[in-house]
């Protein structure tokens, strides 16, 4: 993929996510910080099948921004054909690996398989 | 020739944080502040998942960072996403030619215009905010 398109996606999930997480962060401001992370409290949120798909966007939106951003500084460090491919499929190996755990979590409380 | 030739000094010169004034820091900045933030996001996806033990295992975990030393870490994460979001609104809008000046013939003293005091504001603008941020973050966290 152009580094072009990249950098439209790496913008794209940054504006995105600014705004997902300001719901994110707010929804523990409504009901006071401490009270907000109580464990009934958070069964609750998971619970919420559409504040679930809120926290499964940000997860996506996060990683790829996040270790896109890793990658770019990786790459500013150092050159190389091989390099730069280790860089990149490491990155998104743990991109993956990310999602795939984060997900697990809000699939398996949302669903009450714990 | 010039004994000290700053090109021959590698990353370590053109990294340098005061030498290139504020830009050069918060290019910096916001390195620093995108590993810092993705490495609270990984350990955030890892604390969340301590739901799955249950209120025994979530109460745990979360004991350990309702503390002074876990609230004075998530001011710092405040600060760090405060930061990172209001430059890189400006360094996204900076890459759409928004706020960089017109393009003009290179004349001596050769100032970028780029680097102009509306992109400087931007980021004093964004280390106010960021501890702005901070002080809210605490007085929320402390005051309960």
């Amino acid at each position: 993929m152009r580094e072009s398109h990249i950098m439209k996606i790496h913008y794209g999930t940054a504006l995105a996510a600014i705004g997902l997480v300001a719901v994110h962060i707010l929804m523990r401001l409504t009901q006071g910080f401490a009270e907000s992370l109580e464990y009934e409290s958070v069964i609750a949120n998971y619970r919420f099948l559409p504040y679930a798909g809120l926290l499964e966007i940000i997860l996506i939106l996060l990683s790829i921004h996040g270790f896109n951003g890793l990658r770019v500084i990786l790459l500013e460090l150092k050159q190389g054909q091989t390099y730069e491919k280790a860089v990149s499929y490491g990155c998104i190996a743990a991109m993956i690996a990310l999602i795939a755990y984060g997900s697990r979590t809000i699939f398996m409380t949302n669903m009450g398989l714990m | 020739m010039n004994p000290h030739d700053e090109h021959k000094e590698g990353i370590g010169g053109m990294a340098n944080p005061g030498r290139y004034g504020i830009e050069r820091v918060a290019y910096w900045l916001m390195r620093l502040t995108g590993l810092g933030l993705l490495g609270y996001f990984v350990a955030h996806i890892y604390e969340t998942s301590n739901i799955l033990k249950g209120r025994v295992g979530w109460e745990e975990f979360l004991a350990l960072t309702q503390t002074t030393e876990g609230h004075i870490f998530m001011t710092l994460v405040i600060g760090m996403c405060v930061f990172h979001t209001v430059n890189g609104i400006r360094v996204m809008l900076g890459h759409g030619g928004v706020g960089v000046g017109k393009p003009a013939r290179p004349d001596y003293p050769y100032l970028p215009a780029s680097q102009n005091a509306r992109h400087k504001m931007g980021i004093y603008s964004a280390i106010v905010l960021a501890a702005v941020a901070m002080m809210y973050g605490m007085a929320v966290m402390f005051g309960e």
